[in-house]
């Protein structure tokens, strides 16, 4: 009985050239000196329940505000002409009307820019579309050109600058992370509607700050919206209350959904 | 609770408060009164008057803090709404008046008042003095008077009104008479005139009975009467052997003292609102400019260095600008305000016509010049930066050299 036993008994693998007895190999069969599951299969089970549960909650641990990078404020420089320093300046002026409209852009379904205008004293004439990046862009590089020419002593812009076909000459940023983007759209969406009254002295004005709290739902929605810091002008703080309202923000991508859910902190300015 | 990611807005824009006058109550003189109101509030640069026409509340809507359906009115876009009661009382109209924070629905302003019938608009002039207070904290300056040159037939003639150009009375009747000054208190005005027949002499009028005195009347040429804030000194521009200097003296005329002693021209001095330092124009560099030197006339330094004929300096009553009248590259007069501080200047009025002779009103919140955009040259007002320009006179042969009284005490 027990010979039989032993023949069925798998001979330990021996060395190829020297015939000495090698080690037990196989770390997944059961060791058949030791009896019972192997210590390799246990520990790969639990590296498999670990990779795979580390896959599905891991994100969830990690979901955290990445740190958010100033928005990416582009301003396009005005068409104009130089003007010397010894002569008297003059009045700020809106942009003249927008030129003729250019070929439709490429992607039309991208969103139309929100134009920006100077923070001028007098209403700027809405024009009938609002111009495209890809437009802006002509304008801006035709200003540019004709600056450079009038000014030979000015540095050219670089042709091989890196950058978007859709960028500002200003700019600064390679390229533009998405997270950027949606925070600077939710900065240009919030800009365009912050107006204060003129009633708040202008000595006031310079020092008000304010920080207000907005939680944004999925589809752009603003759900809730609360002062964390206010300024203590009602004037200033009922003005940020309306430009809240007012503003339709974006639709956050998904990774950030949670993100804006949990809330969004604007600090105001002057 | 992670850190929430922080988006910084700057960069606000500045729009008027947008506010309706709800149709006044009582007696008719309350539309008058409104009228009155609703021009100073529209001059002012600060609010936004909404036109009735797109009021949705019904005209017999109460004034009381508990009648109002304040979405009627915010769904206009108005942010304060004033009502108001009139009612006559023998010769006397009462006017009771509110304003409300619409989207807030609160009362944040109450003020009655009783005048004579015929001050009817100084009871609207009061209630925007304190809309002004309420929102700046500033003193409203709405209640005081303005001083200017009149073109008549038979010279230039001094003339006072309102504020907002009402009621003109003459107070000077022949020859050329330029520049009135105010005393700081309001009594009197300074003016040049040349009613002597040798020369330009100061003399200053009562605007309460006409009644004229002799300022400064030696030498040949003496003008630009300008009173320190305290009322304790009198500048004045006068040319000895050829040389025009600036001079300051008691507020009677008397103890005169050279401050400037350039061999060019020095004139038109004003005050910085301490009495501390003087604005004046020199071409001592070649070109009128703007300078500034102490009160004792130490410490002259040069303040503008763009253009070539800048004039008639005005500090502001905030002490941070001093409004000019500057000649471009084409020719052109126009208002500029350059910084005390940095000589930073900033262009005010452009592309229409010929606009000169600043004056500050006395709280600061607005410039008061003549222009000749319509034609003859009238006054105006403006905002100090150069916005929501407004006729205030109606000279049928033109006004000019404007100066804006003090605050009513």
């Amino acid at each position: 009985m027990t010979e039989e036993l032993k023949s069925k008994e798998v001979p330990p693998p021996r060395h190829a050239m020297t015939g000495a007895p090698q080690p037990y190999r196989s770390l997944l069969k059961p060791d058949p000196r030791s009896g019972g599951t192997g210590k390799g299969f246990v520990a790969a089970v639990v590296l498999h329940v670990l990779v795979i549960g580390s896959a599905v909650f891991l994100p969830q641990l990690f979901d955290k505000p990445h740190p958010l990078r100033k928005p990416v404020i582009a301003r396009l420089v005005a068409l104009g002409k130089p003007r010397e320093a010894n002569l008297l300046p003059r009045r700020e002026s809106p942009p003249p009307p927008a030129a003729a409209p250019a070929p439709a852009p490429s992607r039309p379904e991208a969103p139309a820019p929100a134009v920006k205008t100077a923070p001028g004293r007098r209403p700027s004439v809405t024009p009938p579309r609002a111009p495209s990046r890809a437009e802006l862009m002509q304008q801006a590089l035709a200003g540019v050109s004709k600056r450079s020419r009038a000014n030979p002593t000015e540095e050219k812009p670089d042709p091989d600058r890196e950058g978007s076909p859709t960028g500002s000459p200003e700019g600064t940023s390679a390229t533009a992370e998405e997270g950027d983007k949606y925070f600077t759209e939710i900065h240009d969406a919030i800009q365009a509607n912050y107006v204060v009254p003129s009633v708040i002295s202008e000595r006031e004005r310079m020092y008000l700050t304010a920080s207000v709290t907005v939680y944004v739902a999925p589809d752009g929605s603003i759900v809730k919206s609360e002062f964390t810091k206010p300024s203590g002008n009602s004037f200033f703080d009922q003005a940020l209350v309306l430009a809240i309202q007012r503003t339709k923000l974006p639709v956050p991508p998904p990774e950030l959904r949670k993100l804006a859910r949990d809330g969004l902190q604007l600090d105001f300015r002057p | 609770m992670a850190q929430r990611p922080t988006i910084d807005i700057s960069g606000a824009r500045v729009q008027a408060y947008p506010i309706a006058l709800a149709p006044p109550q009582g007696d008719a003189a309350g539309q008058e009164i409104f009228a009155v109101l609703q021009a100073d509030l529209d001059r002012s640069g600060l609010f936004k008057v909404l036109d009735p026409r797109s009021f949705l509340a019904p005209a017999d809507e109460g004034v009381g803090e508990k009648s109002i359906d304040y979405s009627r009115w915010t769904s206009v876009g108005a942010q304060g709404l004033v009502k108001a009661v009139v009612q006559a009382q023998g010769d006397r109209l009462a006017a009771e008046f509110h304003l409300y924070d619409a989207p807030r629905a609160r009362e944040v302003l109450q003020k009655t008042y009783a005048l004579p019938r015929s001050q009817l608009r100084q009871l609207a002039h009061r209630f925007a003095d304190d809309v002004v207070r309420l929102f700046t904290q500033d003193p409203g300056a709405f209640q005081t008077r303005i001083a200017y040159v009149r073109e008549t037939a038979s010279g230039k003639q001094i003339v006072v009104a309102d504020s907002d150009g009402f009621g003109p009375q003459q107070l000077t009747t022949a020859s050329i008479n330029l520049l009135p000054a105010w005393t700081p208190d309001g009594r009197a005005i300074a003016f040049t005139t040349f009613r002597d027949g040798t020369g330009a002499h100061i003399y200053s009028v009562d605007p309460s009975n006409r009644a004229l005195r002799t300022l400064v009347s030696t030498g040949d040429f003496a003008t630009g009467a300008a009173f320190a804030p305290d009322g304790s000194r009198l500048l004045f521009t006068s040319s000895v052997e050829e040389n025009t200097d600036i001079y300051a003296a008691k507020p009677d005329g008397s103890g005169t003292r050279r401050l400037t002693e350039s061999r060019g021209i020095d004139v038109s001095a004003s005050y910085s609102p301490d009495g501390k330092q003087i604005a004046f124009v020199s071409d001592r560099a070649g070109s009128p400019q703007i300078y500034l030197m102490a009160a004792d006339g130490s410490g002259v330094r040069r303040l503008t260095f763009q253009g070539n004929f800048n004039q008639e300096p005005a500090w502001s009553p905030k002490g941070d600008l001093i409004a000019f009248t500057g000649r471009d590259e084409k020719r052109s007069f126009d208002v500029y305000t350059v910084n005390a501080q940095t000589g930073k200047i900033a262009r005010l009025t452009q592309n229409q016509g010929t606009n000169e002779k600043p004056s500050w009103a006395p709280n600061g919140q607005l410039l008061l010049f003549s222009s000749s955009r319509t034609g003859k040259r009238q006054l105006w007002t403006m905002t100090p930066d150069g916005s929501n320009p407004r006729q205030v006179t109606d000279e049928p042969q033109g006004a000019f050299d404007p100066a804006w009284g003090p605050l009513a005490r």
